[in-house]
């Protein structure tokens, strides 16, 4: 059964003579078909506002000494936490591709008299950055750079 | 050719005696070739004359006939019912007020449709004997998928942040203020901005793709709402620099 749309919904500013019934959403909104997908796009929001928070919780840590660094350091190895980040980079993973895949066309034909580079392009152009960038931090953490 | 039955479930509803929608079953003797609206008025011409819905072209060109089959958005002149099984549940189009059974109330829709301002702008008009306005094959292909769309509100329907803001100027509105700010011929870009920028605005879609997903025309209503946001951006950031838009 599909829920109510906003009574207002493509209503005109000025209501005709004749009575109309309330506008309803899509019935697959918001967890079938394709909206599944979309819904789970902006879920994955509480995955990074805990995901923040945690990171807040390690710099504070960071500033508080060596012992309290030791300690958070101690609980992130808890499987709940590698569970947990594990969850956020599928989330972010996810996030990537969807991002990736619909970022091309929203690309202007045209600014000025500069165009973007063809869509398959600009898709394969995105992964190599990806992958270069996630490299490139990889390589930071695991003491490779600086 | 051999026919089958299938069981139409149609929404009806009428203002004059209905609180609420209601749902009614027809069995219809379906041919193969059959489309969605073929089962539609072999019940408003054989079963149930009171039956209202509105077809015109039966060719996808008009927009006329878009409703909701089995959930989804669909032009039913276009759909074949060999898709559906032996139930086909038929309602009007979502997010739109029900005017009497499958027929919506479109005001809404034209009131947006005239604020993007959906026609060439041009600060002085050509003479007749200065020619024609001339555009090149090119600058056609600019915004040529934009200027298919029918205004079937197929994308409406399917719109999640049209059915949650009333003020969002919606999918095929964007689309086709963003054809003529494409239009070579056109000078009205900085107009239209202020209006993506403004009340209903673009920035409001949040990119689910469907409504590029359910269009029969292939026009990618999506591309052209997150174009229009590049380009509003842009065009309130070039105001500061370029005052006037450089006119």
């Amino acid at each position: 059964m599909a829920r109510a749309s906003h009574p207002h919904a493509m209503a005109p500013t000025r209501p005709g003579r004749t009575r109309t019934a309330a506008p309803m959403m899509p019935a697959q909104f918001p967890l079938s078909g394709r909206y599944f997908t979309y819904t789970l796009f902006g879920a994955t929001g509480a995955l990074y506002l805990l995901a923040g928070l945690v990171a807040l919780r390690v710099i504070w840590a960071l500033g508080s000494g060596p012992a309290a660094w030791q300690s958070v350091m101690t609980q992130l190895a808890h499987p709940l936490y590698v569970l947990f980040h594990l969850v956020t980079l599928a989330a972010v993973i996810f996030v990537g591709v969807r991002f990736f895949r619909l970022f091309p066309k929203a690309q202007p034909a045209k600014i000025g008299p500069a165009k973007p580079p063809p869509q398959p392009v600009l898709h394969v152009m995105l992964y190599v950055i990806w992958v270069a960038v996630s490299g490139g931090l990889a390589l930071v953490l695991a003491g490779g750079i600086f | 050719m051999a026919e089958n039955r299938k069981t139409f479930v149609v929404t009806r509803f009428d203002p004059d005696r209905d609180e609420a929608p209601r749902k009614q079953s027809y069995e219809v003797p379906v041919q193969p070739d059959w489309k969605v609206l073929d089962g539609l008025n072999y019940i408003k011409d054989e079963l149930d004359g009171s039956l209202s819905h509105r077809w015109s072209c039966r060719m996808a060109v008009c927009g006329s006939c878009g409703m909701m089959v089995n959930g989804k958005p669909s032009l039913t002149c276009k759909d074949p019912l060999s898709n559906y099984g032996d139930k086909v549940d038929v309602a009007p189009l979502a997010n739109f007020p029900v005017v009497r059974d499958l027929v919506i109330d479109l005001d809404g829709f034209m009131e947006k449709l005239q604020k993007v301002k959906p026609w060439i702008i041009v600060a002085k008009e050509k003479a007749v004997e200065e020619g024609t306005y001339r555009q090149s094959p090119e600058e056609l292909e600019y915004f040529r998928q934009f200027s298919m769309c029918i205004n079937c509100m197929l994308c409406y329907s399917a719109c999640p942040v049209v059915g949650n803001e009333p003020e969002f100027l919606g999918p095929a509105a964007i689309a086709l203020g963003h054809r003529y700010n494409m239009d070579s011929r056109d000078e009205g870009q900085h107009e239209r901005n202020e209006v993506f920028r403004g009340e209903g605005t673009v920035f409001a879609c949040s990119y689910a793709n469907e409504c590029s997903e359910v269009c029969p025309k292939h026009v990618d209503p999506a591309a052209a709402v997150n174009q229009s946001k590049i380009n509003a951006v842009i065009d309130w950031a070039t105001s500061f620099v370029v005052p006037r838009g450089g006119k």
